[in-house]
């Protein structure tokens, strides 16, 4: 059975949605990331991300209601599918072996 | 609180060559409104319209235990010419501009197309001509233009 495995940005893009909840957006997802690796996140990149993580089946997304600070614009909830789950723990059992047993990465050494 | 207004050539850039979506759009303004710098703005901005306008990444997501499975290549890009013109990558006004510069650097060769496309009507119209002496009169008259 082929393996789903995701990209690190894809991978850290699913566990900031998981993280934030069921109210995740955009824009909150990538705070999120932002607070949590300390990396910048560019929100274009984070939607052409969650675009792809749809269409492969890993989110689903729903519009909101438009609100005053947005504009007048809607919000784009996302959420994480049985099958994105799934992605996730499958990229991290092949993290995990890909970690073990390698002397450098012990700890106590550098 | 005040309400910032973001910057309007961005906002329109944004739309116009952006993605279309205004979640992306609305989680920009936000943004702005919770304190982002302006500069912060612009560069999502840029990096928006620089992702949407790069070509998809053909690399599929499934990395491993696909070796039995053909990798699909690039697709090829498929473009529509709106603007019917015979040359590839010029539009209308690169067209106009095409004829410009014939006109000041070689007008005679205006004569020459001009000429071209009169032996193109004759000969078509002498083509016509042929072709309905011989529906008309039934027998084929000898001709040199057409193949037998």
């Amino acid at each position: 059975m082929p393996r789903n495995l995701l990209t690190d940005f894809e991978l850290m893009i699913l566990l900031a949605t998981l993280r934030v909840g069921d109210d995740a957006y955009g824009a909150q997802i990538a705070r999120e990331i932002e607070q949590t690796s300390g990396r910048s996140v560019l929100l274009g990149a984070a939607y052409a991300a969650l675009d792809r993580l749809e269409q492969n089946g890993y989110v689903t997304s729903s519009i909101g209601e438009p609100t005053p600070t947005r504009g007048g614009r809607a919000k784009r909830f996302f959420r994480v599918t049985p099958r994105g789950l799934r992605a996730i723990k499958e990229t991290q059992a092949a993290l995990v072996k890909l970690w073990t047993g390698i002397p450098q990465l012990k700890e106590g050494r550098t | 609180m005040k309400t910032v207004h973001p910057p309007r050539l961005a906002m329109w850039l944004l739309d116009r060559f952006g993605r279309d979506d205004e979640g992306l759009t609305g989680d920009l303004v936000e943004e702005l409104d919770r304190g982002r710098s302006r500069a912060w703005f612009w560069r999502q901005v840029v990096a928006a319209i620089a992702l949407r306008r790069r070509p998809r990444d053909p690399r599929p997501l499934h990395l491993l235990d696909d070796s039995e499975l053909p990798i699909p290549g690039p697709e090829p890009r498929r473009e529509i010419n709106l603007t019917a013109s015979p040359i590839y990558g010029i539009g209308g006004l690169g067209l106009v501009a095409l004829a410009l510069l014939i006109s000041i650097m070689s007008p005679t060769s205006w004569l020459v197309g001009l000429a071209i496309l009169l032996n193109g009507a004759l000969l078509g119209a002498l083509l016509g001509y042929v072709r309905w002496r011989r529906t008309t009169r039934g027998a084929a008259p000898p001709s040199v233009l057409e193949r037998k």
